[in-house]
């Protein structure tokens, strides 16, 4: 039973997941796991200091484990799911060692609440390093997804053949988009130390280590659903050996409250059938008490202040606005962005072009594993609004395309020294061709036209940036400058206030040819092409003669 | 107001069918005579209707299409823009041929493009895809893999020496090219030569590497379209070719085999940025004609018009 719900709650994570797409209705909680999260929703409320609409179904979540118990550990965590199924499949048949300092081992997720807690309060998003729901997420965003599309595409390419050979067209077309990320290696690492982890005892994560588990623990007592063991045990301690979470003691009548999950393991395999899980109102006694000491506390309470101190009194943190960091549309102001921000990557992962990538160092730890858009990577598409729709904290708003729209991400800037047709007297009009708001228009300068970015009608899409032909570094590049960041409001209404226009403007073109009434100088400079040297006329548009 | 008004009666309704029957077996043998005789055949009116008359026109499409063929057509659907923008194919005229191509017997019909944006926003948002999903036999791929294209070299190639062109186009499949007329930054327009770029892999050397013009007149030589069918429903006369720009409507089909002269047509239907034009103005235009790809001035050519 526990494992059937188990497997149906990773199926359903995995699903969720899988649909976090562009095409996602507004509707669908796509990220509705880490909604659920009460750990991540209390730290993005604490650190953000606002109340945040989406983490309140975590309240579901808090009163579903006053009613019942830390159930969520055994049943809903698809972190203790994926634990459950690579410890059978790696583990199974290891012996594990004795650890002799357990009950001090398990103080570790308290002492890590604490520290998450107070760092939050002070200021600093730092759950996400340990938080089974982000975590999870964002090694599916790194290392699954990517894995599983290069699989796909390799079956696909394998079977090629056959389908070509039935005459299948679609199928034998078929590929998938391949998505990459930086940082896929360090959050693989990351996923398989903790797996690595378990090999100490099973579960050896949420025993000692998961700070959602902690917190869940430190209400679970309330619940209503509580071990018995009946007069018929024989003491033959087969449930304490069996116990995942090490929560049968000494005495295997009694139960360490915030410690069972009621994985119900215990009740199957007694031979007398002496354990049951009734309902019951009392607390439990001694073994309901979570063990931490005064000193623990403390120190952890010193620890978190200490990390959120380092994290947020350095130059990154006096740097925040000025950094060449580009973020999603819709982000919000950088300081509440990295507080609330509670980094599952759920954003990378829907992302239709794969131009959201996580951050290193690029804003100091507060940043790690933000989003940024790594613009000469890919673009932002212009029809796609999913970042905000799957971010469970609205860290990126959810907008409407039109709101988005007018979200500048940045401002393209055109650096002449490395420009085709400015540095070189060469023919080259992608940015123009390809940018979708007619941002780009071309000047008559020195008997040439040449490009030039208008600033009011640049959103920081990027596709200039992507496509420029130069090779490294792009001649065009979107930079931060004139971004427009808003916690809330419109930004249709902030665009237009500042007078920014992205929309189509068709009447722009005619606008350069009157302006273009310029002559070529006598000798003026040749253009160096292999071609019939073609002489730019400007009084007509390019391509004719 | 007095709706009754308005009403056709039976007896009306059925005097006017009959007029209109009679009109249009007159006209009828007269659309149904050799029509290879025509360099170009331009029909106005809705893209359906009239893409179904340039083809009449044409002489039919099973002059063309054979039994038994695999046909591509090669529209333009390269931006993920609906088709009022201008920037794409217009879909009742591509499903209109496509219809056409399986009724003559074709056994598939491929639509193909390399789209410049995200091949799947592309098909979702230029509807050809949507609309030809009824017609067993067609299929409508965005490629963007260059496991699907094969390099074959250009033996007349003045800037460009290989190629890699879809494999489908370079297996003896019939090749229609489908273009939208749209004004193009680079060349002026973009209409059935310049979009035989969306059938290469790497479409970005011709801009930063060669000369586009040459280019695109080289990449003519190895890749002939059997029949070139221009959708003139719609103009992008300006900020082509992504848009967003200003969107005409000659309401015009242009249908031939000539390549050049197809597209020479064309540049004359509507002033572009704002300015007239002839063929012969359209720097790549020009070259394909000194090179050989076909006739440039319209006035010498022969040119069969109709309303649909």
């Amino acid at each position: 039973m526990k494992r059937f719900i188990q497997t149906v709650s990773l199926c359903l994570f995995s699903a969720f997941f899988v649909f976090a797409t562009y095409k996602l209705p507004t509707w669908f909680p796509a990220d509705i796991y880490l909604r659920l999260d009460p750990l991540l929703g209390l730290n993005a409320i604490l650190a953000a200091r606002e109340i945040i609409g989406r983490a309140l179904w975590a309240v579901i979540t808090i009163g579903a484990t006053l009613v019942i118990g830390r159930f969520f550990c055994a049943y809903v965590c698809p972190m203790g799911a994926s634990i459950d199924f690579l410890d059978f499949i790696f583990f199974r048949k290891k012996k594990r060692p004795v650890l002799k300092a357990e009950a001090s081992f398990r103080k570790a997720k308290y002492f890590l609440l604490v520290i998450f807690i107070t760092a939050a309060i002070a200021g600093l998003s730092l759950a996400f390093l340990m938080d089974p729901m982000s975590l999870l997420t964002r090694f599916y965003t790194f290392f699954i997804y990517p894995l599983a599309i290069t699989l796909i595409n390799l079956l696909l390419d394998l079977v090629r053949p056959l389908f070509q050979a039935l005459g299948w067209v679609t199928l034998s077309h078929l590929h998938y988009f391949q998505s990459v990320y930086y940082m896929s290696a360090i959050t693989l690492l990351i996923f398989g130390g903790i797996i690595v982890f378990n090999r100490l005892a099973p579960r050896s994560w949420c025993r000692y280590l998961c700070p959602l588990g902690a917190f869940l623990s430190l209400i679970s007592p309330l619940g209503i659903f509580k071990r018995r063991v009946s007069d018929e045990c024989n003491e033959c301690l087969k449930c304490q050996k069996v116990c995942p979470m090490g929560a049968i003691v000494e005495n295997p009548r009694r139960t360490h409250l915030p410690e069972c999950i009621q994985c119900r393991t215990c009740a199957k395999v007694c031979p007398q059938n002496a354990i049951t899980f009734p309902a019951s109102l009392s607390l439990g006694g001694e073994y309901s008490q979570v063990d931490f000491s005064r000193r623990g506390f403390v120190y952890s309470l010193a620890g978190g202040l200490g990390a959120g101190f380092l994290a947020t009194q350095t130059p990154f943190t006096l740097r925040q606005s000025k950094h060449q960091l580009i973020r999603p549309p819709g982000a919000i102001p950088e300081t509440e962005f990295l507080r609330t921000c509670i980094r599952c990557g759920e954003c990378m992962k829907s992302c239709l072009t794969n131009t959201l990538q996580p951050c290193l160092w690029e804003s100091g730890f507060s940043g790690l594993w933000t989003p940024k858009m790594d613009l000469r990577l890919a673009p932002c598409d212009q029809n796609c609004n999913v970042c905000g729709k799957v971010c469970p904290t609205q860290a990126i708003r959810s907008l409407s395309l039109e709101e988005k729209t007018h979200a500048k991400a940045g401002t393209a800037i055109l650096r002449k020294e490395m420009c085709l047709v400015w540095a070189q007297n060469k023919i080259c009009l992608i940015c123009d061709e390809i940018c979708p708001y007619n941002a780009i228009v071309f000047r008559p300068v020195e008997g040439y036209r040449r490009p030039v970015v208008v600033a009011s009608k640049c959103n920081g899409c990027g596709f200039c940036e992507q496509r420029c032909p130069v090779k490294g570094e792009a001649a065009i590049v979107v930079v931060p400058d004139g971004e427009i960041r808003l916690k809330e409001g419109s930004y249709i209404k902030e665009a237009k206030k500042l007078e920014l226009e992205f929309k189509p403007d068709p009447g722009d073109d005619r606008f350069i040819l009157e302006d273009s009434g310029l002559k070529i100088e006598e000798g003026g400079k040749k253009v160096k092409d292999r071609t019939p040297a073609v002489e730019p006329v400007p009084e007509k548009p390019k391509g004719f003669l | 107001m007095d709706y009754h008004r308005r009403k056709i009666s039976r007896r009306q309704f059925l005097k006017t069918a009959a007029a209109g029957m009679a009109i249009g077996m007159m006209n009828g043998p007269s659309s149904l005579i050799a029509k290879e005789e025509y360099d170009l055949v331009v029909i106005s009116g809705d893209p359906a209707a009239a893409t179904k008359k340039a083809l009449e026109a044409m002489g039919g499409i099973s002059r063309f299409v054979k039994k038994g063929q695999r046909v591509i057509l090669k529209p333009n659907m390269s931006f993920s823009r609906t088709p009022d923008f201008g920037t794409t194919t217009h879909p009742l005229v591509i499903v209109t041929v496509a219809q056409a191509c399986i009724e003559a017997g074709a056994q598939q019909v491929l639509v193909l493009d390399h789209t410049l944006q995200r091949a799947e926003l592309c098909l979702e948002r230029a509807g050809i895809r949507e609309a030809c999903k009824n017609i067993p036999g067609v299929h409508v791929l965005a490629l963007q893999e260059r496991k699907f294209f094969r390099e074959i070299k250009i033996p007349q190639g003045k800037v460009l020496e290989r190629v890699e062109v879809i494999k489908e186009v370079l297996d003896n499949s019939v090749l229609i090219n489908m273009p939208v007329a749209k004004s193009h930054s680079a060349t002026g327009v973009s209409f059935g030569m310049k979009g035989l770029m969306g059938l290469i892999w790497d479409r970005e050397s011709f801009h930063s590497q060669y000369n586009i013009n040459q280019a695109i007149a080289d990449l003519g030589t190895v890749i002939k379209p059997q029949l070139t069918i221009l959708d003139a429903t719609r103009a992008l006369v300006s900020g082509g070719p992504g848009g967003p720009g200003q969107v005409k409507k000659p309401n015009l089909i242009i249908a031939g085999i000539d390549p050049v002269a197809v597209d020479s047509y064309g540049v004359s239907i509507a002033p572009w940025y704002g300015q007239n034009f002839k063929g012969r103005q359209v720097e790549h235009l020009l070259i394909a004609h000194q090179r050989g790809l076909g006739k440039i001035d319209i006035d010498q050519l022969t040119i069969f018009k109709e309303k649909a």
